[in-house]
C-alpha cells in the first residue's frame, strides 16, 4: 500500500516529464495495436476470400493466375468447359467472367494501400448458378437476375455506398442495369461483388465468348488433386488449382505481413523501453539521495527496487491504457479504410477490431517492458554505496 | 555500553591516492547517554557516524553494538538493526518530499510491518512530542527547516530505537532553531532514555552532551 503511493507520488512530482512519457508509450502503443488490429483484418479479409470454392478445383489459363478468388492474366474459350465436361472424374463445371475494377486514384481514400482493395468486382456466372460463388449467402432483397435480362445482384456495400436498392438503376462500363437484388453480407469480398449472368457480362465487357475460370466440381469419390492432375494433362494451355494449391499462393503473403508486425511491435518496445529508462534514469538521479535515505533507514533489501519498479509499471499500465484507447480510435479508422467497410458497420463490432486478448497482451507487454525499463538503472545506481548516495547533493 | 569501536580505521581509495579518514579510533557510547563527537570539517566525525550507524564498513577494527560484532551481520541483518534500533537524524533531513510529516513518521514503522492504525497513532504522538500536532498534514516543502528536523527527528523515533546518530543536525539550521533541536535531542535522553550519539563542529553544540570526544584528521584527541 505505501509502496504504491510512493510509486505513484514519485510519478506526479515531475509532471511534464511524466506526462511526455506517458505520451511516448501511448504513441507507441496505439501503432501497435493500430497496425496490428489493421493487418490482421486485412489479412482476414483476404483469408476469407481463399475460403471461395473451397473443395473444387479452378481451371484457368495457364498463363493467369489465380488469387484471392480472382483469375487475373489470360482468358479461355468459352467452348473449354465442354473439354473439361469430358474428363473423368469431373461433377459439374461452370464458367464465369471475373472483372476487376481497381479504384482511381482520388477515390475511396488517399491511403496507397487501400488502391488494392477493389472497389468491385463483377462476376458473370453461367446458368444462374450463383450458389457456386455466393454458397448459401441470402439475398437481402429481391430476386436473382434473369439469364438474358439486363440486370445484377450487388453486395450490401456497394448498394449502401452508391444508395441504391432494387429496382435502381446502375452504370457498369457504360451500361444500364437494374439492381434486382441485393446480397446480405457481412464478408468484405461479397459485399462489393456485382453478379449478373455470363452473358451479359461478356457483353458489357466486350469479351465474347470467353470465360477466365471454369469451377469445377469433383464427383463423389474423386479428390482435387488427381481431377487437377487429369485436367492439366487433357487439356492443353490451362492450369487446374485445387483448394490447398491457392492457399499457398498467398501464405507467404500472410507470413510477411506477420513478420513486419512483429519487426514493428519489437521496435516500439523497445523504443518505450528506451523512453522510460531514460525517464527513470532522470528520476532516479535526481531522487539518489533519497533513496539512499530509505536503505538508510533499514527499508528492506529490494524495497527501493520495487518502488522505482513500481513507477515503472504504472508508467506503462497509464501509457498502456491511453494508448489502447487511442490506438482503438486509429484501428476503426484504418480498419474501416483499409476494408472500405463504413464506419457505422465496424462499430457494431468493436471488439471484432480490437479483441480483448490483443488488448490485454498488448497492456501486459507494455507494463512488462516499462518495469524492467525501470528496474535496469535502479540496479545501476545502487551498486553506489549507501554513503557515496547519502553525500551526494540534492 | 550501547557501542563500541575498536581501532577503527577507515581509508578511502581514490585512484591511486588514499585518504586515511579515520586512523584507529577507539570510543565507547554508554547506553542513555547524550555523546558528542566534535571536530572541524574533514576530521573524519561522519565517516566514523556511518560506520557505527552500519551504512558503511571499516577498513580494518571492529564495532560492537551491544557487545556484539557488527562485521559479523548480513547485510539483511544490519538493515533490520537500522530499522529498529538505530534512529538517523542527518544534516539535511532527508525526509521524502512526497510524504506528509505525518507518512515520513508512518514509513519506517510501515517498513518494519507495524499496523496502520497502530502507525498512525504512534507518528501522530510523535509529532505532538515534537511539537508539530498542528502540521501533521504538511509536506516538507510547507515546512520550515526547523519543523522539518523535527519531523526528522520523529522519524528517528519511530521504531523506538535505542540509539539515535545524529550528524550535524543544526548545521543547516539559524542558532535560535538550532538550540531548540539540540533541546529536544537532550530531551529525549533524558525523559526517554534513548541515547544520543551526535557530531558537531560547534563548540557550544557539545556543552549539552554528557561526554564528548574530540575528533582531529581522523584521531582521537585527550
Ligand atoms: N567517499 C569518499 N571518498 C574519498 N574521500 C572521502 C569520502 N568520504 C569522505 N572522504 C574524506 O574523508 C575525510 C573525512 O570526511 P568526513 O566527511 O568523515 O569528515 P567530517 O568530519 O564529517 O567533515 P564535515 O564536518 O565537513 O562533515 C575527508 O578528508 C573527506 O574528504
Ligand atoms: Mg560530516
Amino acid at each position: 500500500m505505501r509502496l504504491a503511493i510512493l510509486s505513484l507520488r514519485g510519478l506526479t512530482r515531475r509532471k511534464v516529464r511524466t506526462t511526455l512519457c506517458l505520451l511516448g508509450i501511448a504513441l507507441g502503443v496505439s501503432v501497435i495495436l493500430g497496425v496490428g488490429t489493421a493487418t490482421t483484418r486485412y489479412t482476414a479479409t483476404l483469408r476469407e476470400m481463399n475460403t471461395y470454392f473451397q473443395g473444387r478445383v479452378i481451371v484457368v489459363s495457364s498463363r493467369s493466375i489465380f488469387i484471392q478468388a480472382l483469375p487475373i492474366g489470360g482468358v479461355l474459350p468459352g467452348g473449354i468447359v465442354a473439354e473439361i465436361e469430358r474428363v473423368e472424374g469431373v461433377g459439374d463445371a461452370v464458367p464465369m467472367l471475373v472483372l476487376v475494377r481497381l479504384p482511381q486514384v482520388g477515390e475511396g481514400g488517399g491511403l496507397g494501400l487501400t488502391q488494392l482493395v477493389p472497389m468491385n468486382i463483377t462476376y458473370g456466372i453461367a446458368g444462374g448458378r450463383w450458389g457456386v460463388l455466393v454458397g448459401s449467402t441470402p439475398l437481402r432483397a429481391g430476386r436473382w437476375p434473369d439469364p438474358g435480362g439486363e440486370e445484377v445482384v450487388i453486395g450490401r456495400y456497394l448498394a449502401e455506398r452508391n444508395n441504391l436498392t432494387v429496382g435502381s438503376e446502375i452504370r457498369v462500363e457504360g451500361h444500364a442495369f437494374r439492381v434486382v437484388g441485393v446480397l446480405e453480407t457481412s464478408s468484405p469480398f461479397l459485399t462489393r461483388v456485382i453478379i449478373m449472368s455470363l452473358e451479359m457480362a461478356q457483353r458489357t465487357y466486350g469479351y465474347p465468348r470467353l470465360i477466365n475460370m471454369v469451377v469445377v466440381k469433383p464427383e463423389e469419390g474423386v479428390s482435387e488433386e488427381e481431377l487437377a492432375d487429369r485436367i492439366e494433362a487433357e487439356i492443353p494451355g490451362v492450369s487446374a488449382l485445387t483448394s490447398e494449391e491457392r492457399g499457398e499462393l498467398t501464405e507467404g503473403l500472410f507470413r510477411d505481413v506477420e513478420l513486419w508486425n512483429l519487426g514493428l511491435r519489437t521496435i516500439l518496445y523497445l523504443m518505450s523501453m528506451v523512453l522510460v529508462a531514460t525517464v527513470m534514469t532522470m528520476n532516479i538521479s535526481e531522487r539518489r539521495k533519497e533513496l539512499a535515505t530509505l536503505d538508510a533507514i533499514g527499508a528492506p533489501r529490494g524495497f527501493v527496487l520495487r518502488m522505482v519498479s513500481g513507477e515503472g509499471a504504472l508508467l506503462g499500465l497509464l501509457g498502456g491504457l491511453l494508448g489502447l484507447l487511442l490506438g482503438s480510435i486509429a484501428s476503426i479508422l484504418l480498419v474501416s479504410r483499409y476494408a472500405s467497410v463504413p464506419i457505422a458497420m465496424v462499430f457494431k463490432s468493436l471488439l471484432d477490431v480490437v479483441p480483448p486478448k490483443t488488448a490485454l497482451e498488448i497492456l501486459a507487454s507494455t507494463v512488462a517492458v516499462s518495469t524492467i525499463a525501470s528496474a535496469v538503472p535502479t540496479l545501476l545506481a545502487q551498486r553506489m554505496n549507501i554513503v557515496d548516495a547519502l553525500r551526494a547533493e540534492p | 555500553m550501547i557501542v563500541e569501536t575498536i581501532n577503527l580505521t577507515r581509508v578511502y581509495r581514490l585512484g591511486s591516492s588514499e585518504i586515511r579518514a579515520l586512523r584507529g579510533v577507539s570510543l565507547g557510547v554508554e547506553e542513555g547517554t547524550f555523546t558528542t563527537i566534535l571536530g572541524p570539517s574533514g576530521s573524519g566525525k561522519s565517516t566514523l557516524l556511518h560506520l557505527i550507524g552500519l551504512l558503511d564498513r571499516p577498513t580494518s577494527g571492529r564495532v560492537l553494538f551491544r557487545g556484539r560484532d557488527t562485521s559479523l551481520l548480513s547485510d539483511r541483518e544490519r538493515r533490520r538493526l537500522r530499522l529498529r534500533n538505530i534512529g538517523f537524524v542527518f544534516q539535511t533531513f532527508n525526509l521524502l518530499p512526497t510524504l506528509t510529516a505525518l507518512e515520513n513518521v508512518e514509513l519506517p514503522m510501515a517498513l518494519a510491518g507495524v499496523r496502520p492504525p497502530e502507525q498512525r497513532r504512534r507518528a501522530i504522538r510523535l509529532l505532538e512530542e515534537v511539537g508539530l500536532g498542528d502540521r501533521l498534514h504538511h509536506r516538507p516543502s510547507k515546512l520550515s527547516v526547523g519543523e522539518m528536523q523535527r519531523v526528522a527527528v520523529a522519524r528517528a523515533l519511530a521504531n523506538g530505537p535505542s540509539l539515535i546518530i545524529a550528524d550535524e543536525p543544526t548545521g543547516e539550521l539559524d542558532s535560535k532553531t538550532g538550540e531548540e533541536v539540540l533541546r529536544l535531542l537532550k530531551g529525549l535522553c533524558e525523559e526517554r532514555g534513548v541515547t544520543v550519539l551526535m557530531a558537531t563542529h560547534d563548540e557550544r553544540a557539545a556543552r549539552l552532551s554528557d561526554r564528548t570526544y574530540r575528533l582531529l584528521d581522523g584521531v582521537l584527541q585527550g
